[in-house]
């Protein structure tokens, strides 16, 4: 059997205003391959400015539900990696905030400093405390992977979406107005 | 780790359940790491990972004709739409891993032939007409069932809907526009755009699957709120929304016993023919064969692309350490 890689979770930010949001994964060898696959799969459409993408082994994640149990369930190969608190580390966290439909999950609020996952947890439950939380996600910062922020690759990762006006419905505005008020005759459209 | 997966045999399993269906009833999504009935995750698993496999062979009909398409403005959009199928693949599989099954297993299901995936693919494309015809009823039955879907109480999933949905809102446009062109063309356009129709029709009829009374699964699906419309429902909403518009374009439906009715406000369809339905889906449809030939071809010519990228992994990581 063919093996696919590991996971990589990818976090998209629309706008420079806008928190980073996890909106799916891929599969990838290393973090160029994977920001690569996340632009390609996750930014065909408008918005992008910036694509974050952090393996799956390196995300620790509990639930609203788990939390109460006080069940945390971790990446186990960071509990093979850590059997030892280590030295105060950067955490980056996420969460997710809403039941309401939506296309994104976690959302980036911030980061804590801390000395194990766990820990970076508490902080940040003891930090983020404007709304409740559904789930959380906590990454050690040096494991999340950035897009190059530098103008020209986010034109040139992001700017075509933009310009492919055809893959927005808007532009067959048109069609969705009575089929009997058309005018149009054969197909010659390409020479607009 | 406690197992997440609840089984009836479990001492709590009743007390859980009921707190689960609570939280459905309440409109809260479940997400990775809650507790789920071990049912719920295998009929979850069995419908996305099937959505997934869709998606990747729908790319097959449409992306032959991809070097014929009559004009650059038609292949650009062509294009697009055949990478936003292989790109909502990959969503899908994101959103069947999250329940613990692996990538390579489900690519091996697919293609061993194992697995299922939506019978329509396994229809032919024989003329330019087909496109635009797909578009239109294939997506839109497809978006019908999508946006049900994206009202599911499993969080991954219906955020997958989500995003799928808001893309494919131009397929179904764009292949509306293609066929009402063909319909106000030339006869030769008319009559490839009618047989085109006529040919797509009752295959798009049948994408909702079996009538209510004869789907097993539905009963559970829609109490723990993975389906929440029925199939006869999804169907009807489709016929509602297309016949009307299909017969304004002067073309016709090939069922005879078409007709609306007055009291319900529906468009009332004849009998399916359910045996060409399940000859399908066992494997005996016009295509079977030559949509797995050519994804399994696509996967071997493929290999060298992930070898390279594999040993470039590697290599960056010998000159890293």
């Amino acid at each position: 059997m063919d093996t696919q890689w590991s996971r990589w979770e990818v976090f998209k930010q629309d706008t420079p205003n806008k928190p980073h949001q996890a909106v799916g994964s891929v599969h990838a060898a290393d973090p160029q391959h994977a920001l690569l696959t996340a632009r390609n799969v996750f930014a065909r459409r408008p918005q992008a400015v910036s694509m974050w993408v952090v393996q799956a082994d390196d995300i620790f994640s509990w639930t609203k539900e788990e939390l109460a149990e006080s069940k945390a369930h971790r990446a186990e190969s960071f509990l093979a990696l850590s059997p030892q608190p280590s030295p105060l580390s950067s955490y980056a966290v996420f969460r997710k905030t809403s039941h309401k439909r939506s296309m994104t999950f976690v959302d980036y609020v911030g980061e804590v400093k801390a000395r194990s996952p766990e820990e970076a947890l508490e902080q940040a439950l003891a930090t983020f405390t404007d709304t409740e939380a559904l789930s959380w996600w906590i990454v050690p910062t040096d494991k999340v992977y950035r897009s190059d922020p530098s103008q020209e690759t986010v034109e040139s990762w992001f700017a075509p979406a933009r310009d492919k006006t055809y893959k927005q419905q808007q532009y067959y505005a048109t069609i969705g107005s009575h089929v009997s008020k058309h005018k149009t005759g054969r197909e010659n459209d390409d020479e607009e | 780790m406690p197992a997440k997966y609840g089984v009836p045999s479990d001492a709590d399993y009743n007390q859980r359940l009921a707190e689960f269906e609570a939280r459905i009833h309440r409109g809260e999504k479940i997400e990775p790491g809650d507790w789920m009935p071990e049912e719920y995750r295998r009929q979850l698993i069995r419908m996305i990972s099937q959505h997934a496999h869709s998606e990747v062979v729908g790319m097959l009909p449409e992306g032959a004709w991809i070097t014929r398409a009559p004009t650059l403005k038609r292949k650009m959009i062509l294009i697009a739409k055949v990478q936003d199928e292989a790109g909502h693949g990959q969503y899908l599989y994101h959103a069947a891993e999250t329940l613990g099954v692996s990538r390579e297993a489900m690519l091996e299901a697919l293609l061993s032939g194992k697995a299922k995936y939506s019978s329509i693919f396994n229809y032919p494309t024989l003329t330019w007409a087909d496109i635009g015809t797909i578009g239109w009823l294939v997506d839109g039955a497809a978006i019908k069932n999508q946006t049900m879907l994206a009202a599911c109480s499993y969080g991954p999933y219906s955020r997958a809907m989500v995003r799928i949905c808001a893309e494919e809102t131009f397929h179904h446009k764009q292949g509306k526009e293609m066929v009402l062109l063909y319909a106000k063309g030339t006869p030769k356009q008319r009559q490839m755009a009618q047989d085109a129709i006529n040919r797509w029709w009752w295959p798009a009829l049948m994408m909702m699957g079996p009538h209510d009374a004869d789907s097993p699964n539905s009963e559970v699906l829609t109490r723990w709120g993975i389906k929440t419309k029925s199939n006869d429902t999804v169907r009807q909403e489709f016929i509602n929304e297309h016949a009307p518009e299909i017969l304004e374009a002067g073309l016709t439906l090939p069922d005879p016993d078409l007709r609306y009715d007055e009291a319900t406000g529906n468009w009332m369809h004849g009998p399916i023919n359910w045996d060409e339905f399940w000859q399908v889906v066992k494997g005996n449809g016009p295509m079977n064969k030559e949509r797995l030939e050519a994804r399994r071809r696509a996967h071997d010519d493929g290999a060298w692309v992930r070898e390279a990228l594999e040993a470039y992994a590697t290599r960056q990581t010998a000159v890293a350490v």
